[in-house]
Formats: C-alpha cells, structure tokens, sequence
C-alpha cells in the first residue's frame, strides 16, 4: 500500500495498523523559530482550539468533541532545532468500537478544516473575547511553568547558553510579548502560516487509502515552495565555562549542565553519539545514575540527553545545595573516563540492546510513531528503522571515545536554596 | 485457566490462581511489540498499624516504610534487579500509592525471562543494614523533590486537611526524619506480612501467548515455597466524621497561587459494584458541573477565576473518599467561595437527559481509548483490582448509568465537610 501522497498543499502520510483502537492525526507546521514570532504562534495554538464558526465558544466546541465520543483535540508547539513546530492533534474512536457506526473521521476532518479556514472571526481578527481569555491563560502557563523547579532551571541553561541563537529562544514564548497581540494581529499571523508554513500530516490506525480522498476532499491548504531549516549543531565561542548560579527559597538545588558536541541528528556520528550518551547518562542504570545515585547518594534523579535537533547534550540532576562541587566533579570525572577509553563491553553491549529495545516500543505508540517519521521527513533523512538500529549495533568502542572526546563543558546553570549555598 | 472474552473491546483476558495464592491476569495484544509486566501488591503508605505475620501483637510503623522498601526490593543477593533487566535491554520501574506497591518491566524480547526475572526479585529479599542506610540519601532527595513541587504540596495538602488520623494523611515518602527510623527488622516483617503472593497480583499485556506464560509461571511458583497465607489484620482507621482544618494556606517561592477545595465523603460503600457505579456517576456529574462544555466552566474561566489548569477528581479507595476541585488561579479566595458555594448548591440541582448522555458518550470514548496502550490498561487494572473491579466492566457499567444514578449521589455534597488549601506566592500579599 502506498504510504505518501502529496495533496494540496500538504504532506499526507498514512501508517495503517489495525493494533489501536483510534485514529489518530496530526497536522504539523513548521516555521522559523524566532525571537519575534515564537508567542504569536505559541498564543494561536492555544487560540485555534477555542472556537469555530459553527462552534463559537469553548464550550460550543467542548460539547461537540463529547458527542463524538471524547475526541481528542489539543495543540502544542515544541522546537526542532531552528524550526519552531506547531503540531494540531486529534484522536477518536474507531467506528469498529461503538454501538453504531458513526463518521467521526469525517467530522473531525472538518473540524480540523474549520480551525484553519472558518474560525470564529470578527471584525477581521479572531474573538476578542477569547483572544484576552487566551493571553491571561497563557500568561498564567508560563508563570506556572516557572513554579516547576526542574524545567524553570533546564530553561534557564538554554537561555543563558544559547543567547543570541536559535538554542537560547523559548519555544513557548515570552511573557512581556503577550500584551502587544491583537486579535487582528494574531489572525494575520494565522494567515501566515497558512501561506508559508511548511506542512505534514501524519495518520495511524486501521486506514487504507480510501481516506486519500476523503483529505483531498476536505481539507486542503494553498500550495507553496517553502522550506525551513531545523537541525543544526550549537556551537559557541565562550572563552571559559560559563557558571550561573540562582538562588531561590527551595529544598533541593538544581544542576543543569549544557555541553556543545559537534554533532546532530543527520551527523555521520549521530549513532555514536546516540550510544554513547545512553551509556554516560541516557538510561536508568547508566554511568550517571550507578555513580552519582547508587555509590554516593547525591540524588534521585540523575541524567544526561542528547538533543539532536540542537546538537548539544544536557545532564541534569537534583541534589543538596552543599554536594554541588561534588556532585559536579564527578559528571566530569564520568566523561574524562570515557574520553580515556575506559568503557567496558558489556557497557556498550547494554546501552546499544537498550536503545534497540526503546525503538522497537515506538512502534505501539501511534505518538511516537509519528514523531519519529517526521524527524525523518523534515531533514530528508532516509532511514527505516531496521536500518537505525543496524547502524546503532555498528557503533565501535572508538567511535564512542572519539564522539565522548568532542563533548566539551559550556554552560552551568545552577539554582540552589538559599542555606544550602555557602561558600561553593 | 479461565478465559473471559470482551466483546465490545475485543480482548481475550486469561486468568489463574497459583496454588500459593498469587492472582494472575494475562492480556495477549496482537500486533503489539511490547510487553508489559506489572507485580501488585495491597500494601500503600496507608498500612502503618497491623499484626505482622505469625505475631499476635499489632504494631505501627514508621511513615513511608511501603514506599523505602519498593525502593530495596531491587536489590538481590547477586547484584540489582535494575542491572540483571537492563542486560535484557528491559526498563524497569516501581512505584507507591497509598494503597498499593507495584514493580513493573517493559521490553520488545526476552519476555518470559523478564516475567520471571520480575516474580523472582520482587519473591525475595535481601537486605543489609549498610545498603538500607545509603537509600536513605537518595530518598531525602526525593523528598526534597516533592517539598518543591508546588503541585504536589497543594494536592496532598487538600487531602490532608480532610483527615484527623485516617493515614491516608501521610506523605507516601514518609519524612526525613520517619525514614531515619527505619531499619532491616521492620523492612521484612513488612516484607512478610504483605508481599505473601495471596495477597499480589501478576498482569502481563502484550506481546505474549497465554498458554505458555501461564505455564511459565506455574513453573516458576512451583520452585517456591511461601509460609501458610493468614488474612492480614490490620488496624481500623476510626476516623471522625468532621474535617480536620477548615483552611490551609502554605507560602512558598512561587509565582502562581494555587487552590484546591476539597471534601470529605463520610459514607462509604462496601459493594463493589455500588461503589463502581458510586465512582463512574461522580465522574460524570464532576464532567457536567466542571469539564470545558460546562457553562460554570465558561462563566468563571470569563470572570478570571479559572484556566485551563481547573480540574475536579474524586478518590474512592479503601475506606477513604473524597472530592478535589481546584487548579492554579490568582483570585484563590474568590473561586474558594464560590466553589464551596457550589457544593452547596448541588444536592438541590437537576440534570438535563441529553447533557448526561453527552457526557456519558465522552466518558466511553475516553476508556475505549485506554486500551490503545499496554501501560494505562495495566495500570489501570492494578488499580480498580485491588478495589474487588475488572476494568472491563467499566464500559457496561457506564452504559448503564441513568439520571437516576446522579440523583442519588447528590447528598453527598457538603459544604460543612469543604476544607481549601491554597499554595501562595512568598514575597506577595493577595
């Protein structure tokens, strides 16, 4: 069965599988991440959801998802490195499973239609109503978001080692930009992004290509020969490490660590490096976590990830204010022994069957699923997932000491109580 | 082996007692690649006062000790469970509520080696007084995590108010200073007392045959022998019927204020069948008065009161139940009142047929949904089984709820038994 088809204005790629009993869409657009725009778009994903002009209220549209059994309608925007990705998702019960047969595919198509193409509009702007209920709920998201410690900090470490580049904006937007849209402003930049963003829409369930035309007929976008970038490697020219340090009225501190690497998701490396991160901090029995957790219990959370999109790795961990020179000594020791070669082959063995058995689970989430194939699909990047899995069992003991050695320290975000933090 | 078809979902679910006494659940998912094992047993932070296996006196432990030895059991005499997974390139993970522990693994092959790997470890223990006082350390830390976690204070804060001894109040961490009490005797006679197979249940979903797990782990309880099951005894909570703190504020460094109004539910039904049903009509009448498609949810989210973060839940386990409605907001004293007003208002509140069928639909939908993944059906059947319910039965009996079934739960609301804990910003006065 053929898998892609290219519609109007869009990408269409079906994974027909007949294990779940949903379906589930998604529609992915992607643009520039920028400084200017990144609370525009990070606003419309939270606007879009509101109203239609058949459902013209929250609670219009709430209403309609709940006769159609609960569908699922929600948005996020997340970035991929210099891309900003707004991704409008819906699931819904395969008709097999109901009492009757329904046509909530149809309907949600539709619905996915209207969002983009018969919103709720006034006065050539969306509702002003909903747009100010938006920005408060906005406003109050990102102050919430502040209120967790661990993603507070992780945030702080890209902003600081990241100024100025793609790495350092927030893909959820910034507080102080909230004010300044308008509900005609921010129906502008949905126009924007009908225009030129870039477009794929994944499907998984129990499909076939029948519904090639049901989308053709439904939903179709104007058509354009926009492409973006996304994946790149940070690179930084700090002279020396730079240590923030922050201190909050908090139990537990909060170490973030960002470390340029000199490689990403489309580098001949990625697979290395991919393997040597699982083993340095990537799963629950890694170096990390056996040294920093098990042999000195300085934390219960201990871990490092690679961003393939960015092409840095992060190693984060929640310790004692008093540890912080400890605990920070020895991540660094960690990777000064891997850098020296001293890995073992079971480690290696490991590492590699974990990650295999970790892709392997994607494949019975129709989520993960869909991510996967498009990281694929915007970078050009052919690859099954036998093929990466090959590749990731090729990796040598020397490629994962040449990786660990272009992995250097950049930027140290810190935020520690205020007791804890005396004379470190 | 017993074999139950659901027809409407369209699962096949095997079933077995062990000669021991250990429930089995198995859930074969065609064309799933994973498998998923989860290792149950009735033991929460709640169990702090009862009679230790082959003992006559009752003792009380110290807070926190179900969830310190969920954090042990991964321990073995030749190394750590963790370890001997992750050579099988199997995660692994544990986890403790109030009312159960349950040690889970989930892999694409070696299945039946990480089924019987997760029977193994969790079947034995293996303890020694230096390695219990290194997880000490890691589980301050874990403390500390959740000292920080405004979400967490104000959730289990709301709970806490409501009680005066029932231990459903305590931190299912316990404190740093609860678990400095703990030690190797009182670890095991925990050990004993609950983690006697009579008293746990196996559920593996996924990638699996039925017939031949089922063999794999009579086998494997075959080798083993387990002391004569006793009925655990364990001390009647005489909780008060009244709330213990009307209000709690706590002022942390935060910068968005959080609420939530929480209630007592007094009346608790034995039946579990009643108590199913109890729980499904709640949720239906929390959707109708709270979700998105409510007008009170439009109303107050137009006046400031609310956002997206409103949520309202009920808890019915064991011998507690209670209701929390709440989420962030920066009016806490003005949704406060009007969410206890609303309580107020409820017993003498009518609901629309077609409102209620709306949401009955939403609310099928939703479970039907739960099935897609191994891990929610797993976690969810660990769940309602300690609470005496297939979570197969859920679809029928939503199925089955009429208006009637509101009506009938609508006294329980009562505003004498609200209490409201609110987490406020530190350097800021409301």
């Amino acid at each position: 069965m053929k898998t892609l088809y290219q519609m109007k204005g869009y990408t269409l790629h079906l994974i027909p599988t007949k294990k779940f009993k949903t379906i589930t869409i998604s529609l992915r657009l992607q643009s520039p991440l920028t400084k200017e725009e990144t609370t525009l778009r990070t606003l419309l994903t939270f606007v879009l959801i509101s109203a239609t002009k058949q459902y013209p209220s929250t609670k219009a549209l709430s209403s309609h998802l709940d006769e159609n059994y609960g569908a699922a309608l929600s948005t996020n925007v997340t970035s991929k490195g210099q891309s900003q990705i707004m991704n409008v998702y819906t699931s819904f019960v395969n008709d097999i499973y109901l009492p009757k047969k329904e046509s909530l595919l149809e309907n949600q198509l539709q619905l996915l239609n209207d969002l983009f193409f018969d919103p709720f509009i006034e006065k050539n702007g969306f509702d002003e109503t909903i747009v100010n209920i938006k920005k408060k709920e906005l406003k109050e998201r990102l102050q919430a978001n502040k209120d967790d410690k661990f993603s507070y900090s992780l945030d702080k470490l890209f902003e600081y080692m990241g100024r100025e580049t793609a790495l350092g904006i927030a893909s959820t937007g910034y507080e102080e930009d909230i004010d300044k849209i308008t509900p005609q402003s921010l129906y502008q930049y949905l126009q924007k992004c009908i225009h030129e963003d870039e477009k794929h829409i994944y499907v998984v369930g129990d499909i076939d290509e029948s519904i090639v035309d049901i989308f053709d007929r439904i939903l179709q976008f104007p058509i354009h020969k926009l492409e973006y970038p996304s994946v790149y490697s940070f690179t930084s020219n700090k002279p020396e490490v730079l240590e923030i340090i922050e201190e909050q009225d908090i139990t537990q501190s909060k170490l973030n660590m960002g470390y340029t690497i000199d490689c990403n998701f489309v580098s001949d490396n990625h697979y290395a490096f991919t393997v040597f991160n699982a083993l340095f901090g990537g799963y629950s029995q890694s170096r990390l976590f056996k040294v920093v957790r098990e042999e000195h219990s300085l934390c219960y959370y201990v871990s490092s990830s690679y961003a393939a999109f960015s092409g840095i790795m992060i190693v984060n961990a929640g310790i004692d204010g008093h540890t912080y020179e400890k605990t920070k000594a020895l991540i660094q020791q960690q990777l000064l022994d891997i850098q020296n070669g001293h890995i073992s082959d079971e480690e290696i063995q490991i590492a590699k069957i974990m990650l295999q058995n970790s892709l392997r689970k994607t494949d019975d989430e129709a989520m993960s699923m869909m991510t996967l194939a498009y990281n694929r699909d915007i970078t050009h990047k052919q690859e099954t997932n036998d093929e990466y899995i090959q590749k990731l069992l090729n990796v040598s003991k020397e490629d994962i000491i040449k990786v660990s050695q272009q992995v250097k320290l950049d930027t140290i975000f810190f935020l520690t109580g205020k007791e804890n933090h005396g004379n470190n | 082996m017993e074999t139950i078809k659901y027809h409407t979902l369209q699962e096949t679910l095997y079933c077995e007692e062990m000669p021991n006494g250990l429930k089995v659940y198995l859930l074969p998912k065609k064309g799933f690649s994973k498998t998923y094992g989860l290792f149950s047993t009735r033991f929460g932070s709640v169990d702090t006062t009862f009679i230790p296996l082959n003992e006559k006196e009752m003792i009380k432990v110290p807070d926190g000790i179900a969830h310190f030895l969920e954090h042990k059991m991964f321990e073995m005499k030749d190394g750590d469970a963790s370890d001997a997974f992750a050579r099988l390139g199997t995660s692994t993970n544990a986890f403790t509520s109030s009312s159960r522990t349950a040690y889970l693994f989930s892999t694409t092959s070696h299945e039946n080696e990480c089924i019987e790997l997760l029977l193994d470890f969790v079947q034995d223990i293996f303890l020694t007084d230096e390695s219990i006082e290194k997880e000490k350390g890691i589980i301050n830390q874990e403390i500390g995590m959740y000292d920080d976690d405004p979400d967490w204070r104000c959730y289990f804060g709301s709970i806490q108010n409501l009680y005066h001894t029932h231990p459903v109040k305590i931190d299912i961490a316990g404190t740093v200073e609860t678990v400095s009490e703990i030690n190797k005797d009182i670890l095991e006679k925990c050990y004993h007392t609950f983690y006697h197979p009579s008293n746990m249940m196996l559920f593996v979903v996924g990638n699996i045959d039925a017939k031949q797990t089922m063999e794999l782990i009579r086998q494997n309880q075959s080798t083993k022998s387990f002391e004569k099951a006793n009925e655990i005894i364990c001390q009647e909570n005489n909780e008060e019927i009244s709330i213990d703190k009307k209000q709690e504020i706590l002022k942390m460094d935060v910068v968005m204020p959080k609420l939530i109004v929480s209630m007592k539910i007094n009346d608790i039904l034995k039946d579990s069948k009643e108590r199913l049903k109890r729980e499904l009509s709640m949720n239906i009448l929390l959707d109708l008065l709270f979700a998105k498609s409510s007008p009170l949810y439009e109303k107050w989210t137009q006046e400031g009161l609310i956002n997206d973060s409103f949520s309202a839940n009920f808890t019915q386990e064991r011998d507690y139940s209670f209701l929390q409605i709440g989420g962030d907001t920066l009016m806490p004293q003005q949704l406060e009142e009007k969410v206890i007003q609303l309580i107020d208002d409820i017993p003498s509140m009518s609901f629309e047929l077609v409102d209620f069928q709306r949401i009955q639909k939403k609310n099928i939908g939703i479970l039907i949904s739960v099935f897609n993944s191994p891990e929610s059906i797993a976690n969810l059947f660990s769940r309602y089984y300690f609470e005496g319910t297939m979570i197969f039965d859920l679809i029928d009996t939503i199925n089955s709820l009429t208006l009637d079934d509101l009506n009938e739960i609508k006294h329980l609301f009562d505003k004498s038994l609200t209490s409201s804990f609110q987490v406020l910003p530190k350097n800021q006065e409301l």
